[in-house]
């Protein structure tokens, strides 16, 4: 529906977004996952036409709608928007709000007023003031002013940012369920890995400028392109890996043999993906427990390893480890990755 | 209650009573007075003054807004050639008090003045019959003045309001399918609104309050009746009825102010403050900008200095350096003395009101705060009525019976009574500024301090003071200067023979030998400019974040007995 073809836009030295290239389909939920200063906000700005791009096209259905010649105005993309601070106007009430992007006859715009409302369950703050309702009933207002037009696109900066944790994931959902029901494509902007994976039909990882991977969540987690791809969305260990002895090994011992083993520098593993083991004899044991820290649904162990180099293992909440004990760690699936940083189409396999 | 909070308190009070004496004794003395005083003011003078103050008043009013709003939003919203320049230089006529570019427009386009010398040069008029020529010295023409010097209230008020708070606003409309111009009728300007009227009240207050020119130019207005029924016509109780209406008037004025204040930190509330991408327009019209933020600049500023300047290049070897010496001392002696008395008893009342907060105290520092809004006129009359009458009933006659003196007017004949009518009209600068340095350091400061084994004295030294020292430098520098550019209560109460940079410069134009005053008009500007010099060097400094008030008058006076 949307596609974007290596947009770029600077701020003075600045290399905000450096040749983006994307598309999206309609109805499909992104979202532009990066750290703060990544430049999504921007990327997400120039979707809007709230920024002009350096260079670089972008096209709605094919038309398009930004590029050297051609600059469509913000107001007539007809895109909604969310904004980080939910942006109501404060001199307007909830109702008043809602219909801004409305034309037409009077009672059509109260009835489509309702409509939202109600779709987002808060009809009965329609006379209230921006300033009267809570942070959680704000976003809502927020999010059906943003629907009231029937964009076919919505765009939301940080939407759940100010908003407490626990609201945060309610809203989420609410809102996803939402947003399907009335058909929109949806392009989220967020630092938040858990709130991208949960929310999006598909991530888009974005780092210094640029888009680092794209894809479906659970193929960004367990395929990440580069290493910072892996410790950026989830937790990930990294061990050193070694061809001392003229075949790949780490510190808990020799990896499968296969052809791109030569290249790997380092490995990668998620901390469920380890199980610890108790050694047959005690002075087996490759690490040794430092540290467990209860979490609810997990147990946090932290071991250290003959070299010094520490891994992070989640085991389950019954599991009974104390800090000192031998263990055996073996890793059920692992990533390799070369010198460069960049993933090796390697086999999943076992070590140690 | 303790000893010291005692002593605390009858402190207080005894400031409360000196400061409300003003307004008592003119309340007193307009209700003694007979009847009739009133009812002949109305079938005389009344009329006139009314009429003359709203129409000026009005005139400002539509005047200042068109303009402040105008440059506001232009410098807000779109880029063009100079923009970051104009942005702060735009504040520069606030440097000019309305009697100076009274002055220099007077000589300017006066019969006999250059202008209309041209003009009839160039087309063979003789006579003022020959031809039409709008007439400086009306209630049109101090309209123009006024307009000029106080457009940059409303402009910095409109222009921070539509940088700060509207700029995401603005974005979610655009996102709402609303063009740039219909944004700026349905969200820009409904927001600026309570700014906008904050800036245009205090306009109000400056129009209502300005003496010189209106004097200058022969408009009878509130401001010169008051002068003239009691200078002129020697009728006291006349002259305390027509200030108080002009209190009245004033204190309407106040209190929209306040409340356009409070509507607008409700409406400003957790909106994030991000810049906003200004627009670049077409070429021409960039110029067009350019423009419409240079006519204002140009006419309220760079104009009269020019012409300033060129005036005092020309007269300088006819002007008494003496005279302008000794005229230069007073100002700065009294400015200096002041500004002392303004900080230390500014710094009295905020650490009073930091210490206790009973509710009397509260009235205390309301009536203190209310004095930046009383015109000049009326302050000078209230100091001057209980300090003469003091001399009068009580001082003289015991100066006469102890030491043989015969009357002295010790009280009200000496610039004692002027430095009290400048800390009646400028204390609540001195105040709002300390205040708001004091209000910086938060109580867990002092506790730190003590827990770490500092007595109170020692963390007044020792944490208060450095912290402090930022604002009452500013507070000292704006009372400072505000005393320099007084004019109407110095003129009304300076002993005799005594002149100041103000009075003189007056003194001159009054007499139209304007050009030989241009030297003390263009010192009075110099040191108006020193405040926004320091406004421009602490924008640069402290990133466009911090718009630091050029004027005491920008920056909302603390009015803690409503918090």
């Amino acid at each position: 529906m949307i596609r974007c073809e290596s947009l770029f836009k600077s701020y003075g030295a600045v290399q905000a977004v450096q040749g983006v290239n994307f598309e999206v389909a309609s109805q499909e939920f992104i979202a532009i996952l990066g750290p703060s200063g990544c430049g999504k906000s921007t990327l997400l700005r120039l979707v809007a036409g709230l920024e002009e791009p350096d260079a670089g096209h972008l096209y709605l259905r094919g038309q398009e709608i930004s590029g050297p010649r051609q600059l469509v105005p913000p107001e007539n993309r007809r895109f909604g928007m969310v904004f980080q601070d939910f942006a109501l106007f404060p001199h307007m009430s909830v109702s008043a709000n809602i219909a801004y992007g409305l034309s037409g006859a009077r009672s059509e715009k109260q009835a489509r007023v309702q409509e939202l409302l109600t779709l987002v369950g808060l009809p009965h703050l329609a006379d209230k003031m921006p300033h009267m309702i809570s942070g959680g009933e704000q976003q809502r207002i927020a999010v059906a002013r943003a629907l009231a037009p029937r964009p076919q696109l919505i765009l939301m900066d940080e939407p759940f940012s100010n908003l407490d944790y626990q609201l945060r994931v309610q809203l989420r959902r609410d809102i996803r369920r939402i947003l399907k029901q009335e058909g929109v494509a949806a392009l989220l902007v967020t630092h938040d890995q858990t709130e991208a994976i949960t929310f999006s039909d598909r991530v888009f990882l974005m780092y210094a400028g640029e888009l680092v991977q794209t894809g479906v969540p659970e193929v960004v987690y367990r395929h990440p392109k580069n290493l910072w791809a892996a410790s950026f969305v989830g937790e990930a260990n990294f061990l050193e890996v070694s061809h001392a002895s003229g075949s790949p090994e780490t510190s808990l011992g020799p990896l499968g043999a296969s052809g791109v083993g030569s290249l790997a520098r380092r490995l990668m593993v998620r901390p469920e993906e380890i199980r610890l083991e108790v050694p047959s004899r005690a002075e087996d044991a490759r690490a040794v427990v430092r540290e467990v820290e209860f979490s609810g649904p997990v147990k946090v162990v932290e071991i250290e390893m003959k070299d010094g180099q520490r891994l992070s293992v989640h085991t389950s909440p019954q599991s009974n480890w104390n800090p000192g004990e031998g263990v055996t760690p073996v890793l059920d699936r692992y990533l390799l990755f070369d010198a460069s940083g960049t993933l090796l189409e390697s086999p999943t396999g076992a070590a140690g | 209650m303790s000893h010291r909070s005692f002593r605390w308190s009858a402190l207080l009070a005894l400031l409360a009573l000196l400061f409300s004496l003003p307004f008592l004794a003119l309340i007193g003395l307009a209700v003694q007075a007979e009847q009739t005083v009133w009812g002949h003011l109305w079938q005389t003078v009344m009329p006139g003054y009314l009429f003359n103050s709203l129409h000026l008043a009005l005139l400002v009013g539509l005047g200042t807004l068109l303009l402040g709003v105008g440059s506001g939003w232009l410098v807000a919203m779109y880029d063009f050639p100079g923009r970051r320049w104009f942005e702060w230089a735009l504040l520069l006529p606030l440097a000019y008090p309305g009697y100076i570019v009274a002055m220099v427009y007077m000589e300017l386009l006066d019969y006999a003045g250059p202008v209309q010398r041209t003009l009839r040069g160039w087309f063979g008029w003789k006579t003022p019959r020959d031809y039409w020529f709008p007439e400086v010295a009306s209630v049109g023409g101090a309209g123009v003045m006024l307009t000029l010097v106080l457009y940059p209230y409303v402009y910095l008020l409109a222009r921070t309001a539509f940088q700060q708070q509207a700029g995401v606003l603005l974005e979610a409309s655009r996102m709402l399918g609303r063009s740039r111009r219909s944004s700026f009728w349905r969200v820009g300007l409904p927001l600026a609104r309570p700014a906008i009227i904050v800036g245009v009240s205090l306009v109000l207050m400056e129009t209502l309050a300005d003496f010189g020119t209106v004097q200058l130019f022969a408009v009878q207005t509130f401001t010169t009746g008051i002068y003239h029924t009691w200078f002129g016509t020697n009728n006291p109780s006349g002259a305390a009825q027509l200030a108080l209406s002009l209190l009245a008037c004033v204190v309407l004025l106040v209190a929209l102010e306040r409340h356009s204040r409070k509507l607008q930190k409700s409406q400003s509330r957790n909106l994030v403050v991000r810049p906003f991408p200004r627009r670049v327009p077409a070429r021409p019209k960039q110029w067009l900008a350019v423009l419409a933020c240079l006519a204002p600049l140009s006419l309220g500023f760079l104009l009269p200095s020019a012409m300033l300047l060129m005036w005092t290049w020309q007269s300088f070897a006819r002007v008494h350096l003496d005279a302008f010496a000794e005229d230069a001392l007073h100002s700065l002696l009294l400015a200096a003395f002041a500004a002392g008395c303004a900080v230390l008893l500014g710094l009295f009342l905020s650490y009073g009101l930091r210490l206790k907060t009973q509710r009397s105290l509260r009235w205390v520092v309301r009536l203190v705060s209310l004095g930046y809004a009383i015109p000049g006129p009326v302050v000078a009359l209230g100091v001057l009525l209980p300090f003469s009458w003091l001399d009068r009933e009580w001082l003289n006659p015991q100066l006469e019976a102890w030491l043989g003196w015969k009357a002295t007017y010790l009280l009200s004949g000496t610039v004692l009574v002027l430095l009290f009518a400048y800390l009646v009209r400028f204390l609540s600068l001195a105040f709002g500024t300390v205040e708001a340095g004091l209000n910086g350091i938060t109580p867990g400061m002092d506790e730190a301090s003590r827990m770490l084994g500092r007595n109170s004295r020692q963390t007044l030294r020792e944490i208060h003071l450095p912290l402090l020292r930022r604002s009452i430098l500013t507070a000292s520098l704006l009372v400072f200067v505000d005393v320099m550019k007084e004019l109407p209560a110095t003129l009304m109460l300076r002993p005799f023979n005594f002149g100041t940079l103000a009075t003189r410069a007056f003194g001159y134009a009054a007499e139209e030998r304007l050009q030989q005053a241009s030297l003390w008009c263009l010192t009075i500007v110099a040191f108006g400019l020193v405040p926004l010099v320091l406004t421009n060097w602490k924008m640069r400094s402290a990133s466009e974040r911090a718009t630091a008030p050029p004027s005491h008058r920008l920056s909302p006076v603390a009015d803690p007995a409503e918090s």
